[in-house]
């Protein structure tokens, strides 16, 4: 079971969510019919209003960057998620799938 | 060593580097305003747009091997933006002649940095120092080799 880091860029058109190299790597080794991705960048609509979505995107967020469709083999693989905010370091959120 | 080498070194690493990229069909600019980004790659049929980073350095002959050493600024390699990622380019300017580009994109190099403990830090920079022997490159015991010429991501463009 692992922890996983997921990092939140915040941009002015919008934010984006990664994981590194060796995070894929990891999920693909614990699921191998998982297809995680580089990342996933959202847009906002007409402002930066960053903390508006702060808290509903995230389980919506994670199983698609990971790539794992299937829950139970997502809560066998990972017991935790944390969103992480690269330009501060700060724990945005903290997931248990 | 002429006054500013340095300055006459980084200009020349970009501009080798440059041609590099035209080679391969793909457009170079220089922004105006220097912000961090070296150079914008573009492939012009699509708007396909990279930046990247050009670091250069003079070698430092060893026995069997050379070393040269590069400083990459911490808060940029960890401000990663998904959609345009920076692609670092390391050439060393070995006996009258530049190594061949060691290619790394950002979440890569950061990678190595945070989780094999790749370079030092100091005072907010990443030190790296790269070791080419035989035709491989180091850097604090990771190997580099697979980032030689690595053009994957700036791939030959043809009509």
């Amino acid at each position: 079971m692992e922890t996983i880091k997921i990092n939140v860029n915040k941009q002015m058109d919008g934010y984006s969510f990664s994981v590194t190299p060796s995070v894929r790597k990891l999920i693909k080794s614990l699921s191998p019919n998982s297809h995680p991705a580089n990342g996933i960048f959202v847009a906002y609509d007409t402002k930066s209003d960053f903390e508006h979505y702060v808290g509903k995107l995230e389980n919506y967020i994670y199983p698609a960057l990971l790539g794992i469709d299937n829950q139970d083999e997502l809560k066998k693989a990972v017991n935790k998620v944390l969103f992480i905010d690269t330009q501060t370091g700060k724990v945005l959120a903290e997931l248990n799938p | 060593m002429k006054k500013n080498f340095p300055l006459y070194l980084g200009k020349a690493g970009h501009l080798s580097v440059m041609s590099e990229f035209l080679i391969r069909g793909w457009n170079v600019a220089i922004p105006e305003v220097d912000i961090g980004d070296d150079i914008f790659v573009v492939q012009d049929d699509n708007g396909t747009l990279r930046r990247v980073q050009v670091k250069t350095s003079t070698s430092t002959a060893h026995q069997n091997s050379f070393s040269g050493q590069f400083n990459v600024p911490i808060k940029q390699l960890r401000d990663y933006k998904v959609n345009f990622p920076v692609y670092y380019v390391f050439i060393v300017r070995h006996q009258d002649g530049w190594t061949k580009p060691i290619i790394i994109r950002q979440d890569y190099l950061r990678d190595h940095f945070e989780n094999e403990e790749m370079g030092s830090q100091h005072e907010g920079n990443l030190n790296l120092y790269f070791s080419f022997e035989e035709g491989k490159v180091e850097c604090s015991h990771t190997n580099l080799s697979k980032y030689i010429g690595d053009f994957t991501d700036f791939p030959l463009i043809e009509d």
